[in-house]
């Protein structure tokens, strides 16, 4: 079977799983049988039916199975918005649309060689620290829960931090593959404008208060570090001063100390002085709220959770007991409806993205595509592990989107151009491989 | 109705195991052809450290050289060792080769990439196209000793 229409086989089987999720979401809430969810699962399917159609003309040779696995995050995605509130769904949609066009764009764009894009890297670089400034100017930059991570243009709002991750890999692919060898050796001067821009980048994350994009840009530094020149004595130090900085930043900054007491020790048994309110409290009652709660979400789902649509979101009069729950927090929410067995088949789902984007990097040919596709991938994946470990415990929970399922414009489009990037890449290496045999 | 309420819970239980099962499937259906690819040949995602310091890592790559035929800029007879690395060839000085003067050449050309099976033209998405033998390619081409490889209008002939 080609590539291609394998891709198609898998999309209809992504149809299907979304229709049976949006038909349990509809008639848990409605009652009854109707046809509009599976009106939904056609709109969606067409959608990515478009999607595929253009990758059978732009790049026929592309892997086969990132695009349903990317179609299928999405799916279970707007589902979950739509079960938690329908007009959220109607945005979350509209940006899966945009999402879809600008990664069709982008292959077409592309196509020929995307390798032009190492011309402009530091256009990229530079691009990338524009995007994380931008929240900062004053006039556009807007403040939602105390983070400054926005921009505006009349109606509509955007986060350009996304789209800065995806400008500084292709920096970061570009720059290093030129560099590797001299900076593998370690001479000082070639290290200068790598280690500005991620200075910048750093340094804007950190005025904006954004831990959870500060760790995925420092962690996806590395990874590249790695790949591109082998010296296990970089990530050795790099994770070194990252514990050194950890440390001076949880001494010197109280929010960072509480999110590290909120991770430790969500659960007090005396009363504290709690910040929100100004008076004593239980710390699960303030600072840990939002985590405890998710805690008892998950916990409620149990092995095979309560099915797509039956969860409890509400408390008795109403209000949202979980603020956030469709964006940083989906992950407790889909846990609490489809159970351990069904969030464990998400994470499958992932990590099975991941497998790919690496074995497109493995069979790239030259080196900036494997760094792209590496950093893309290792990016993906690293974003997933910060929202999902922090969710669960494993670490201090940041606040990022769960990729490809999270309510969030800017993160579903940066998402659908890992997507373009990691299929053109992969498409020029089976191509080269079908041409060589 | 409460025959019609246990009705809907007995669709809504089919839907999630509906659900749990298709998201299994697929995964499992992912995973068990992904295991089929790991026959191909297997290269780490990390670049070749052996690269790093000039030598070649594996069994040695048949190189060779390009030798100019013609050229607006370039001498003839001027001769160009192929490595282990690719060599590009373009009328930007960061190219390897690099043309520049030769009008017909676009900025990153073409790329010359010595691999295990042996040495393959690319073209860079030039404008007026990458010519071996005359014949302009539209895939990458594996060269044979006497191709002749057209960029703009500067000939250069492979010899190994």
């Amino acid at each position: 079977m080609s590539n291609r229409n394998r891709e198609l086989l898998y999309l209809i089987v992504v149809g299907l799983l979304t229709a049976t999720g949006f038909a349990s979401v509809y008639i848990a809430d409605q009652s009854r049988i109707s046809g509009g969810s599976l009106a939904y699962a056609l709109f969606f399917f067409a959608l990515f039916l478009a999607a595929h159609l253009v990758a059978r003309f732009a790049v026929p040779h592309a892997d086969p199975y990132v695009l349903p696995i990317a179609a299928l995050l999405a799916a279970v995605g707007v589902t979950e918005i739509y079960r938690l509130g329908p007009k959220d769904a109607f945005r979350q949609g509209t940006w899966v649309v945009i999402g879809v066009v600008v990664f069709a764009l982008a292959l077409l764009g592309l196509r020929r060689d995307y390798r032009v894009l190492e011309n402009y890297k530091y256009l990229f670089g530079l691009g990338a620290i524009g995007l994380l400034f931008m929240p900062l100017l004053p006039g556009i930059g807007l403040s939602v829960n105390g983070s400054r991570l926005w921009v505006h243009f009349g109606p509509l709002r955007f986060q350009p931090g996304e789209l800065g991750k995806i400008a500084l890999i292709v920096f970061l692919a570009a720059y290093l593959r030129e560099k590797r060898e001299v900076l593998a050796v370690g001479r000082l001067k070639d290290w200068g404008p790598l280690l500005v821009i991620w200075g910048m980048a750093m340094l804007v994350l950190f005025a904006t208060d954004d831990l959870g994009s500060g760790l995925l840009f420092y962690g996806i530094f590395l990874g590249m570090l790695y790949v591109a020149t082998a010296r296990i004595a970089f990530i050795a130090a790099g994770v070194g001063l990252f514990l050194a900085g950890s440390v001076a930043v949880y001494q010197t900054t109280p929010h960072v100390r509480e999110r590290v007491l909120n991770w430790i020790q969500p659960w007090t048994t005396h009363k504290i002085f709690c910040p929100l309110s100004g008076a004593p409290a239980l710390r699960q009652d303030c600072q840990s709220y939002q985590e405890v709660q998710s805690l008892y979400s998950i916990a409620h789902g149990g092995l095979g959770g309560t099915g797509l649509g039956s969860g409890t979101f509400l408390n008795a009069s109403g209000g949202q007991i979980i603020p956030d729950l469709n964006t940083d927090f989906i992950y407790s929410a889909l846990a609490q409806e489809l159970g351990l067995i069904g969030v464990a088949g998400l994470l499958l789902v992932y990590m099975v993205f991941t497998l790919r984007g690496f074995r497109v990097a493995i069979f790239a040919r030259d080196g900036f595509s494997k760094l792209l596709a590496a950093g893309l991938t290792f990016g993906f994946a690293f974003q997933a592990f910060i929202i999902v470990g922090g969710i669960l415990r494993v670490i201090p929970l940041t606040g990022i989107t769960l990729p490809l399922v999270s309510y969030g414009g800017s993160s579903i489009l940066a998402n659908f151009l890992v997507l373009a990037g990691l299929m053109l890449v992969s498409n020029r290496a089976n191509a080269e491989l079908a041409g060589a045999t | 109705m409460i025959v019609a309420s246990t009705t809907y819970e007995a669709v809504l239980l089919a839907l999630k195991v509906a659900f749990l099962i298709l998201l299994y499937l697929f995964v499992w259906r992912i995973v068990r052809t992904a295991a089929f690819d790991m026959r191909l040949p297997q290269e780490s995602f990390i670049l070749q450290p052996a690269l790093v310091g000039g030598a070649v890592a594996g069994p040695p790559i048949p190189a060779g050289r390009l030798v100019v035929v013609h050229s607006p800029v370039l001498e003839e007879g001027e001769e160009y060792e192929l490595e282990a690395l690719p060599l590009t060839i373009g009328r930007a000085g960061q190219n390897d080769v690099s043309i520049d003067g030769d009008e017909f050449a676009s900025a990153r050309h073409s790329r010359i990439e010595p691999r295990r099976d042996g040495v393959w033209v690319h073209d860079l998405g030039s404008t007026n196209g990458t010519h071996v033998n005359g014949v302009r390619i539209d895939r990458p081409r594996k060269l044979v000793a006497g191709d002749v490889v057209r960029a703009g209008e500067t000939e250069l002939r492979f010899e190994q």
